[in-house]
This record gives C-alpha cells, sequence and structure tokens, in this order.
C-alpha cells in the first residue's frame, strides 16, 4: 500500500493544514483586492501571502513547507538515500533569477534538510503538482525510493498575473469557478507539501492511501481547453480502471475549476462522460485563487484534511449553475464521511491528470 | 527488452537523424537555424512560425525522425506514446522575450505568455500527432539518462508501450537537442544509461 500523510499547506489562510482546515470550514477566502496590481494599474483581485516580499520568496515558502513537514515525520528519513523530494511548479524563482528558475532553490533545499538527492523539479503547467504526487506514488511503487516528499510552489508575480490579463483570463472578481457569472481566474500564492511513502511509521498522525492515477493530454490546444473533455475523460478512466473503482466508489471529486468559462465547461462535460456528474464536486480556487503548480498539492491536502475531518466544503464563489452539463456543486459546508475521493487538474499544454486518496 | 529505434540531434550547425547529418546550417543566412532546416527538409506545417524554440525544436526533431522512418510511430494506439522530456533552462529563453514584451513593448503579448511553460510543446506534439497519452516535462541540472530510465520503468509498467524522449535544451548560448524512442524489440541498442549517454552526444564538437 501507498501511503500519503503530514499534509502541510502554507497559503494566506495560514502556515499549516490545521489553520488552512480552520478558514475553509468558515468559508474564509484569501483573495482580496490588490490596488493598482494589473498591467494598468488596475485594481485585481489576489490570493497573495502577506508579508511574503523582497527577494527569494520561491525558496522561503518551499523551505518553510518542508520545515513543517519535518515536524510531521520521523525526520530521519529526510537524509536517507531512499528518500527523494518532487517540487513541483511553474515559474519558480523567476523573480530572482530568470534564466536559472528552480537550481538555487534545490541546493539550498538539499543543504538546509541535509538530503542525499538533489530534489527534482517537475513543470507541467496547472498539472504539475496532481503530476508530481503521481510520480511519487508510482516511484515509491515499483520501489524507486521508498519515501518521496511531493512540495508543490508557486509565487505570484507580476509576470503571469500580466500574461493572464493579455489573454483576457482575469477575473473582475474573485473567481467564481462553476458559476453562470464566472469570467476568469484569480491568480493566487501558495505551498503544499505531502510525503508520499511505503511505510506507514513514518507518519505522527495516521496516514491516508494515495491510487495514483494517470496523465492524458487533450491533443487539442496548446491553451485552450477540450470541447470534449477528451483528456480528462482519459486521464480519470485510466486511474479508476487501474484501482478497479466504480463510479458508485467515489465520494466526493474536487476539481480543477479555475473559473474561466471554457475551462469549467470542459469540467463538466467530462464529468458527465465519466458518469460523475452526480458526485458532490468543489473547487477550491475560490479559496485559494490559482495556484498553478502549487493547486494540485495544496487542493490534494486539503481533500485529506476533508477526509480526516469528515466534510464537504462548499464550492466559495458558486451561486448558480452556469454549464452545459449539471454538476452537483457543493453549496454549503456538510458533513459526510469520505472513504474515496477523486482529484483532478487541467492545464496549458492539453494536459490533464488525476488520483484518487482512499482512507485507511 | 527495451530499446532505443531512433533519435535526432539538433547542435547548433547541424541536424543528425540516428547518426546521420541530415542538415547543415548556412552561416550567410539571414533564417534561425531552426527555420532553416524546416524549409530545407520541406516541411509544411505553418503553426511552426508561431511556435517558440522549445516547440520548435520538439517538433523539428520528431518529423525528422518521422522522415527517416514514416511508419515509426504507427504500431501504437493513440495514448500508448508516453512524452517524457526535460532540459535545465524550462522556458527562459521565452520567458525574457515575454517579460521584454511588456517591460519594453508596450504591452504584453499573449502570444508570447502561452509559451512560457516548458511543457507546452508536448502540447504541441500531441496536437500534430493526435497523441492522448502520458506526458511529464522535468527541469533537471543536466542531462541525466537516469531520469528516462526510472520514469521509463513507471509509464511501461502502467499501459504506455512505447516512450518519445526529449532532451530540449535552446538557449542564446547553444542548442542541445536530443529526441529518442523507446520500444520493446527483441535486439538492438538497448535502452541503457550509456547507451543513451552516448546517443545524446551524437555530432557534438568535443570542446577542447
Amino acid at each position: 500500500m501507498i501511503y500519503i500523510g503530514a499534509e502541510v499547506i502554507v497559503s494566506p489562510l495560514g502556515d499549516s493544514a490545521e489553520d488552512n482546515w480552520n478558514a475553509l470550514r468558515e468559508n474564509r477566502s484569501g483573495i482580496a483586492l490588490v490596488p493598482s496590481a494589473g498591467f494598468n494599474q488596475e485594481d485585481i483581485h489576489l490570493s497573495k501571502i502577506a508579508g511574503l516580499n523582497g527577494p527569494l520568496r520561491f525558496q522561503q515558502l518551499v523551505i518553510k513547507a518542508l520545515s513543517a513537514l519535518k515536524e510531521r515525520i520521523d525526520a530521519s528519513m529526510l537524509a536517507s538515500d531512499r528518500t527523494i523530494v518532487l517540487i513541483s511548479s511553474t515559474k519558480g524563482a523567476l523573480d530572482d533569477n530568470l534564466h536559472d528558475q528552480f537550481s538555487q532553490t534545490c541546493a539550498a533545499v538539499k543543504q538546509q534538510f541535509h538530503l542525499a538527492h538533489l530534489p527534482m523539479v517537475i513543470s507541467n503547467a496547472c498539472i504539475s503538482g496532481v503530476l508530481a504526487l503521481n510520480m511519487a506514488g508510482n516511484m515509491v511503487e515499483i520501489g524507486q525510493y521508498e519515501h518521496v516528499i511531493v512540495i508543490g510552489c508557486d509565487a505570484a508575480s507580476d509576470f503571469v498575473l500580466y500574461g493572464f490579463q493579455s489573454l483576457f483570463a482575469v477575473s473582475d472578481k474573485p473567481c467564481a469557478p462553476f458559476d453562470a457569472a464566472r469570467n476568469g481566474i484569480t491568480l493566487g500564492e501558495g505551498c503544499g507539501a505531502a510525503l508520499v511513502s511505503a511505510s506507514k511509521s513514518v507518519f505522527n498522525n495516521t496516514p491516508l492511501q494515495l491510487l495514483a492515477g494517470a496523465s492524458a493530454n487533450d491533443a487539442n490546444h496548446i491553451s485552450g481547453p477540450s470541447r470534449t473533455g477528451e483528456g480528462l475523460v482519459r486521464s480519470v478512466s485510466r486511474t479508476m480502471q487501474r484501482h478497479g473503482t466504480g463510479t458508485d466508489e467515489v465520494d466526493f471529486i474536487c476539481a480543477h475549476g479555475t473559473g474561466t468559462v471554457f475551462n469549467d465547461e470542459m469540467e463538466a462535460i467530462a464529468f458527465d462522460r465519466l458518469a460523475l456528474s452526480d458526485k458532490p464536486l468543489n473547487s477550491l480556487k475560490g479559496y485559494f485563487g490559482h495556484t498553478l503548480g502549487a493547486a494540485g498539492v495544496i487542493e490534494t491536502a486539503v481533500c485529506m484534511q476533508m477526509m480526516r475531518n469528515g466534510m464537504l466544503i462548499k464550492s466559495l464563489g458558486y451561486r448558480d449553475a452556469g454549464t452545459s452539463k449539471p454538476l452537483n456543486v457543493i453549496l454549503e459546508n456538510q458533513p459526510k464521511e469520505l472513504r474515496t475521493i477523486l482529484k483532478t487538474a487541467s492545464g496549458f499544454g492539453g494536459g490533464n491528470a488525476s488520483l484518487m486518496i482512499r482512507s485507511l | 527488452m527495451k530499446v532505443i529505434t531512433a533519435y535526432c540531434n539538433l547542435r547548433a550547425n547541424e541536424a543528425l537523424v540516428n547518426g546521420e547529418v541530415i542538415a547543415r546550417r548556412d552561416a550567410g543566412s539571414e533564417d534561425s537555424w531552426f527555420k532553416q532546416i524546416y524549409r530545407q527538409q520541406e516541411l509544411a506545417y505553418p503553426k511552426f512560425y508561431k511556435m517558440d524554440v522549445l516547440s520548435q525544436a520538439g517538433y523539428l526533431a520528431s518529423e525528422l525522425m518521422k522522415r527517416a522512418d514514416p511508419g515509426i510511430f504507427a504500431d501504437y494506439a493513440d495514448d500508448e506514446i508516453a512524452l517524457v522530456f526535460a532540459n535545465a533552462s524550462s522556458s527562459a529563453e521565452t520567458d525574457r522575450r515575454f517579460m521584454h514584451s511588456y517591460e519594453s513593448g508596450g504591452s504584453p503579448s499573449p502570444s508570447l505568455f502561452v509559451y512560457t511553460l516548458p511543457n507546452i510543446v508536448l502540447g504541441e506534439l500531441a496536437i500534430l500527432n493526435k497523441w492522448y497519452g502520458e506526458n511529464m516535462f522535468a527541469v533537471l541540472p543536466k542531462f541525466t539518462p537516469g531520469f528516462y530510465l526510472d520514469y521509463s520503468r513507471i509509464l511501461f509498467a502502467s499501459g504506455s508501450r512505447a516512450l518519445l524522449g526529449g532532451w530540449l535544451e535552446v538557449t542564446a548560448n547553444g542548442t542541445d537537442v536530443f529526441l529518442f524512442l523507446v520500444e520493446e524489440k527483441v535486439s538492438g541498442t538497448e535502452f541503457n544509461d550509456e547507451n543513451l549517454l552516448h546517443l545524446s552526444q551524437a555530432g557534438a564538437v568535443a570542446a577542447y
């Protein structure tokens, strides 16, 4: 069995999974209006971490998350030759060194935590986090490593904000995934981390089971979602087939739900094709904004908190159905025992990835 | 066993397929080296001109491999070829151009922004070939055969039947592009550390 646990979330809502959980339980959002943040000095809604300023923001976040994770595990395994760290990110330390966005952080993390191996960077746009968790599960399953720490991290930057503005993809209000009036993303920043391991005993608290999944490309467009949801359908189908999981076993879907018109529509079509439309579903972008390469790890960590606390968290920003195929979007927090959950991600480059988590 | 059945190297001044030079750079041409290859080989995919250098590199190398053996990918279903690419500089060259567009060019360029992710080349190859398989892009300090060997074991254990690997390092300082196809065959160039490293260096001019 592949275990996953020791989840950490560093976001505007707090520095630990518990702080973040308390905010989510109260449906608080990290999104705020930032004056003059836009390219033309417009006020823009962003989910930014207060006090995260100056140089080395990416490195600070990664080190903060790994320090927190270290407190939740048998820390002696950090230096083991059988342990590797995967970092999922889109733009890394772009603001520090455009031409070398990752190596300084990797070297600093290796040195500070006395790691045996240099961390490996996975950079696949917005599916990076889910892809890295799947890679971790697979590495442990076939015995390449015994422990794999996954850290998803992206810092908000003018670079990325201006880019999404140039695509007219930034919401003029806090993003509203799957809502009829949604009109774009809200950019966020943050860091999520979790340990994937073959050993249950390295976790201070009881872990969950990772059911690693598949990725699939849409083969459709580099920056536009598929009209048919083909890649997402294939990714989820393969993930469920691999573990012999039927649709009746899925208790909850943590969707990607960016809040753009076309992404959310694509997901609704895909879940309809997968006969998963009736499953309780949310997007967590209304709480964290879109944290890009960190999103898959942060959102999986939230799923783990939902499972531990037996509660569905409402999809913040959603009010009225706004997709051509119906979805069961969660309108209010509600207690529910969650045995098996599905996490999906889709992103630029046509990528789609999915995984499942099961309670022990 | 797993064997490397085809490969392509793009160097600063030469393009090689399966170790044979098939194009040489014309130093007098005003065209970029990648455009020269595109024209010399009479390729016809106008989207090439919109692509960033990483996507152009991936497109050219995979198309040149197809030129050498048109049936190269024919044995596989549309989701059986996994794409596993890596480089050291992520999309830094395109990032620099995009940054220039809003710092000096008046406004952020959407057509550049969409290429400011290193995995976009995987999407371009998927679109061109109608491939719905696994994708992975890693940023590594240098070309590391072990990365491809390790990840291939994962992919072959979970449904992929072939692997198109790639190292795409294209910067102002140099061009180091290597694509290779790994398949299950009874004989051939075994997919191992030594062979992969050796083939990755085809056409490389010794620096001393």
